[in-house]
């Protein structure tokens, strides 16, 4: 393969972009799946891999010093506890105590199927809506376009504020239906924007002669948007099925039923209840309810998903997929 | 748009997108598909958004939900907007709020880019996966666990006050000094969202076609020159679009977050536009003014997201939407 | 880009769960239910408003003819015998309940009741509620809400169509318009209570007066009260146990207590005197309560408890302890949610709290920390003498009854109210506060205690509805029940009554918020943040602003309805 070819190749591909740097660009080859370093790359150095090192090691630590006193903290006793004066950063004593008292009597567990339910349709939904939207919107000098985006864009800036959205939920009948956890936020324009930049910037070359060569846009849409998405498209499902693992409002506002909450319900309820006013704590402490240590508990609980969910999205941000996408 | 080094299309028209032919018909017949992929979205955004912001109508009436309702609610014409303009405590607010917002565009905004590019350097694979993980981490934390967090470790009574204690120095109070708070609560917002703001910039890298950085070094760019030049485009499209948002966001800080230490560092400091409205019209049921403060943010917010799309587009971006 | 991450609807409603720590301490009072015997005296009566924005009050004559007559309850006589004003105590349970009730309260009927709820919610289909609905003979329909956001939601759900048919309503959450919507949803229970009508509902007729008096809304008989003690609330505890050890002297002064805190502060070994002190604070300097009783009458003129030199030397007195670095940082840092913990491990040795904290943390720490011993200091006045009490609310708590509710079906409401306002040492109580002997509690020398299932099933709901007289009656702790009752009775003997005391007032819409600066303001002066100067500042604001006003508007209120002292 010669320079000239690679020229030519770039400069065809990046029409319009005068002020971009008009790189060359190479022709399309098997995604590389990065066993180590490539051939072409320079050696690193090591001043700038030893920084690098350093900048991860302290990002980390930042994040797992105060993760381990948490987790610490939910497998330590009352007394553990109560001589460290709260947060325990030396575990002495391992016990399992919290994470039983949460997961016993089967509310937590009602309580986490409901909201992978919630998410799950909650997501597909969202995608399905938001993904249509964003492309719908995305051809360049399309029919109404721009109203349409004005309809969106106020949307984020103005909202009506609890007692209106509460009446018209309950008036058309969500009062305690786990629609509520899910149709009136389904929409997060923020979302759709993204996904309309994407689509935008992904190969707006194949779509045109796709268009030219007569393809429906809902052909154009499946065969050839959705496929080159693909990084976007987790991302945004990521975003959405986040937002509906973690929301409590909705189910706080409109679901009066407790046997239809989700995790995060039950989970803020167990972590509030150190601060139940004070005049509660008769009951409370009758109750045997455990303190810190629950707390703590239901945040580790709260990490799971991540845990779970994370390697299945993690594939999609991959160096370089795209290429391998055109080419399939 | 910058097609060229985000992607390589193996056909390439040189045409670009042209404006329709034909009349406004031929345009609505063309697009009728793409049209009614929008109404889904379009229509539930009407029922649960536009449909409730009739009450927004309070803004100018003396509301009374339980009484009089929203229909017969007697009409008090600007009463509301100049009781909201005339309260020193509005603008103390939205100065604080326009302090924060400022802080987290240069402190915070930065950092999810950098983190993205510095795990984009990664070679290993796995490496990259833990990290990332790690990253994502503190997100899944609520505000309230990450203040206790925070005042376990720099408060007071906290740990590294005690270390300091304990070697017979002085101890420092950093979650009740006022004016450290903005500092703070921009930190507290780096340690949660920065790394789950990675995603997004990680999605924009991973559609770079690696072949573009062979290229390159073929022709002799340096490790910070591909950068420059390959990297930083792919992610101008994204940056540019969270910038516009972000600014038209202007006047909305973390409210759960900031609530829960106004009491550490009094009003004065901490007061922002959400929280002073949450205060002088929920909290004392006054949903006229509340309406009113809504409606002057979202105006403010929106004139604000229009400008920022026309300096983007100015500077050869996309923005929100094409110009 | 902070907000951007998820969907944005879901982010932007999330609200704080626990925005206000004075909630705490008012909720904290008004669970405690107790009772005075017999109303304060009644004067000259006028009109009274009805639910608009004017506001208003009811007394006199008018109050007198919608009050129920009071029966006293007979069930058991009490061990600590109230007086000074206390609250009765009872230091075990009596060897036979008896019953209060006779046959089934209910006719079969189904209600729905909204009220909170601290704690992860009990099942909604338990044997708990099976059982005491099948002694009330109809069934009640939980709609249990979160007490820390209760007040969020109660907005809206009262603007909706969708009205349970018993609803709950705390004092601290009708801020704004809620008290006039109250007037607006809600029955007139005069028709079926007042007078001796009551007398067919004798749990109900053994609810003190004062506590009725306090349940007239828009001129009508409307709530169905949970009685609150006259003292207490805020308590200034201490630990004992570790004063002896250390040999520390309970402070008789303002002065002593600000010596020994900084005695007892050694930061380097995690300790510091006390928690924030404002609540006592303000007791031991004299102010006048909360409003709407934040009025004092001096040489015939009105003052408020804002313009009062108490206030401000309040304030400096606690100024100086957050000075002198002896409160503890983290409730510098406004955690006053988390006092207990701090207390409780020793981290802070003074703070005051709920009341109900004398039991709760007692029984809590027995079995973690058996030295633990949890006491309160008697308050002392300015200069070392006697204080000035001022009395609380004798209610602060109401349920409501549904307008669209029938005629039958509010007299059913009242029957199964009857039944669950059943006083201490009867069968009715027993079954509502530890549900089916043998499956929700086992006795235990003499005294209930809980099963698992008891745990998990039988949580605080029904007491929302209504409740009886209040007590001190922890017979697991007989202890706590004599040093409460002493304390009640001696600082009793400094209690007077606020000048508007036992008056449901609706102040005027327009004035509503205009205490709201202070709250903040006191925080920041005791902080440092601000000065004297800048209260006396914010003070002539406040006359300016309504405040003069407000007061023509009170004294004209005092005047028609007269003082409830």
């Amino acid at each position: 393969m010669s320079v000239t070819d690679l020229r030519r190749t770039g400069k065809a591909a990046a029409p319009g972009t005068a002020d971009g740097p008009g790189l060359p660009a190479a022709p399309p080859r098997q995604p590389r799946r990065n066993p180590g370093r490539p051939v072409w790359e320079e050696d690193p150095s090591p001043v700038g891999q030893g920084l690098k090192g350093l900048t991860l090691l302290g990002v980390c630590l930042a994040i797992l010093g105060p993760l381990w006193v948490v987790i610490v903290t939910s497998l330590s006793d009352r007394r553990t506890i109560t001589e460290a004066g709260g947060l325990v950063v030396i575990p002495r004593t391992v016990t399992f105590q919290a994470y039983e008292e949460l997961l016993s009597g089967g509310t937590v567990t009602r309580a986490a199927i409901v909201s992978l339910l919630v998410t799950l349709v909650g997501t597909v939904l969202s995608m399905t809506v938001s993904v249509l939207c964003a492309y719908g919107l995305s051809r360049p000098g399309s029919f109404a376009h721009r109203p349409i985006l004005m309809v969106l864009l106020i949307t984020m800036f103005f909202s009506a504020g609890l007692i209106p959205t509460y009446l018209l939920v309950t008036g058309i009948g969500l009062q305690d239906s786990y629609w509520a956890m899910i149709l009136p936020s389904a929409i997060s324009v923020f979302n759709i924007l993204v996904l309309r930049a994407f689509f935008m910037s992904t190969a707006p070359e194949l779509i045109d002669s796709a268009r030219i060569d007569g393809a429906g846009e809902w052909r154009i849409l499946l065969r050839i948007v959705m496929p080159l998405s693909k990084a976007v498209i987790a991302v945004i499902s990521l975003f959405y099925a986040v937002g509906y693992w973690s929301q409590w409002f909705n189910a706080m506002i409109y679901l009066n039923d407790a046997e239809k909450w989700p995790l995060q319900m039950i989970l803020r309820q167990l972590v509030i209840k150190q601060q139940a006013p004070q005049g509660m704590s008769q009951m409370i402490a009758t109750q045997q309810v455990p303190g810190l240590a629950v707390q703590m508990a239901v945040m580790v609980l709260a990490l799971i998903p991540v845990v779970i969910v994370y390697p299945f999205v993690q594939k999609h941000f991959t160096k370089g997929m795209l290429t391998g996408a055109i080419k399939g | 748009m910058r097609p060229g080094t985000a992607s390589a299309p193996e056909r390439a028209p040189a045409a670009p997108p042209a404006p329709a032919p034909g009349g406004r018909w031929h345009r609505l017949r063309r697009d009728r598909s793409l049209l009614l992929m929008a109404l889904p979205a379009v229509g539930l955004l009407v029922l649960f958004v536009y449909v409730p912001l009739i009450w927004i109508t309070v803004a100018f009436k003396d509301y009374d939900p339980y009484v009089s309702g929203l229909w017969s609610s007697p009409w008090t014409g600007l009463e509301n907007i100049t009781l909201l303009l005339e309260d020193s405590r509005f603008w103390d607010a939205g100065a604080n709020t326009l302090a924060i917002t400022f802080l987290q565009l240069v402190l915070f905004f930065p950092v999810p880019i950098a983190l993205a590019l510095l795990l984009n350097s990664l070679l290993s694979e796995r490496l990259r996966g833990v990290v990332q993980s790690v990253l994502y981490l503190p997100h899944f934390f609520s505000w309230v666990l990450v203040i206790t967090v925070f005042q376990q470790m720099l408060g007071g009574a906290g740990l590294l006050s005690q270390l300091l204690r304990a070697r017979g120095y002085e101890g420092f109070d950093l979650m009740t000094d006022p004016g450290a708070f903005k500092f703070l609560v921009t930190a507290q917002m780096v340690w949660k969202d920065a790394g789950w703001g990675v995603i997004v910039f990680l999605a924009a890298l991973s559609s770079v076609n690696q072949d573009l950085y062979e290229a390159a070094a073929a022709d002799g760019a340096g490790r910070w020159r591909r950068m420059w030049h390959i990297t930083l485009p792919a992610l101008r499209p994204v940056i540019a679009l969270l910038l516009v948002l972000r600014v038209g966001d202007s006047l909305t800080v973390g409210f759960e977050q900031i609530l829960l230490q106004r009491d550490a560092v009094g009003p004065g400091a901490s007061e922002v536009f959400d929280t002073y409205v949450w205060w002088v019209g929920l909290a004392s049921g006054d949903y006229g003014v509340a309406a009113a403060g809504g409606l002057v943010k979202g105006l403010f917010s929106l004139v604000l997201v229009l400008l920022a799309n026309k300096v983007a587009h100015l500077l050869g971006e996309q923005g929100v939407y094409r110009k | 880009m902070p907000n951007s991450q998820a969907p944005d609807s879901v982010s932007a409603q999330s609200r704080p769960h626990h925005p206000h720590s004075r909630r705490t301490f008012l909720a904290s009072t008004a669970v405690a239910a107790a009772a005075v015997a017999g109303g304060g005296p009644l004067l000259t009566g006028c009109g009274a408003a009805e639910s608009t924005g004017r506001g208003g009050t009811t007394s006199g004559k008018d109050l007198k003819k919608l009050l129920p007559t009071y029966v006293a309850s007979k069930a058991s006589e009490p061990d600590i015998p109230g007086r000074n004003g206390s609250s009765p105590g009872f230091t075990r349970v009596p060897e036979e309940l008896t019953a209060s009730v006779s046959g089934k309260p209910g006719k079969g009927g189904t209600y729905t009741a909204y009220t909170p709820l601290w704690g992860t919610p009990p099942p909604k289909d338990s044997a708990y509620y099976r059982a005491v609905d099948e002694a009330l003979g109809a069934r009640i329909q939980w709609r249990t809400q979160d007490g820390n956001t209760y007040g969020e939601k109660l907005g809206a759900v009262l603007a909706s169509d969708d009205v349970a048919d018993i609803v709950c309503v705390p004092q601290w959450e009708m801020a704004g318009r809620i008290h006039g919507a109250i007037s607006a949803k809600f029955a007139d229970l005069g028709p079926y209570l007042s007078g001796d009508k009551v007398k067919k509902y004798p749990n109900l007729a053994a609810i003190p007066t004062e506590a009725w008096q306090m349940s007239v809304f828009g001129g009508r008989l409307r709530g169905l009260p949970m009685p609150a003690r006259p003292l207490g609330g805020v308590v200034p505890f201490y630990r004992q146990d570790v004063f002896e050890k250390e040999g520390y002297e309970v402070p008789k002064s303002p002065d002593a207590f600000l010596a020994l805190a900084k005695e007892i502060t050694r930061p380097k070994s995690r300790v510091w005197a006390c928690e924030d002190m404002w609540w006592s604070a303000q007791i031991i300097f004299g102010c006048p309560p909360e409003k709407p009783y934040y009025w004092l009458e001096r040489d015939g003129k009105l003052v408020n408890k804002f313009e009062t030199d108490a206030y401000l030397e309040a304030l400096e007195w606690t100024r100086k302890l957050f000075a002198a670095k002896v409160v503890h940082p983290d409730a510098v840092a406004g955690k006053a949610n988390d006092a207990a913990v701090r207390f409780t491990s020793g981290q802070s040795l003074m703070m005051n709290d709920g009341d109900a904290k004398w039991y709760g943390l007692t029984a809590e720490q027995k079995d973690v920390n058996p030295e633990f011993v949890i006491q309160a200091m008697d308050f002392f006045g300015p200069d070392g003498g006697d204080p000035v009490i001022y009395q609380g609310a004798p209610a602060s708590i109401w349920s409501f009854l549904n307008k669209k509710l029938s005629k039958a079906q509010i007299e059913e409401c009242l029957a199964i109210a009857d039944f669950i306002a059943a006083p201490y040492g009867t069968r009715e109580q027993r079954l509502v506060d530890y549900g089916v002997e043998g499956e929700h509690h086992t006795i235990r020398d003499g005294a209930p205690v809980k099963t698992e299932l008891g745990v998990k099933e039988v949580v605080d709901t029904y007491r929302f509805i209504v409740s009886a007289e209040a007590t001190v009656s922890y017979p697991d702790h007989p202890q706590v029940v004599k040093d409460y009752c002493g304390w009640m009775q001696r600082m009793g003997a400094h209690m007077r009554k606020p000048l508007f005391f036992g008056m449901q007032i609706q102040e005027p819409n327009r004035y509503a918020s205009l205490a709201t600066p202070f709250e903040d303001l006191a925080k920041d002066v005791v902080r440092g943040r601000k000065s004297l100067r800048d209260v006396q500042n914010a003070v002539s604001d406040w006359r300016k602003g309504g405040g003069d006003k407000l007061r023509d508007w009170y004294a004209e209120l005092l005047e028609k309805n007269g003082s409830g002292v």
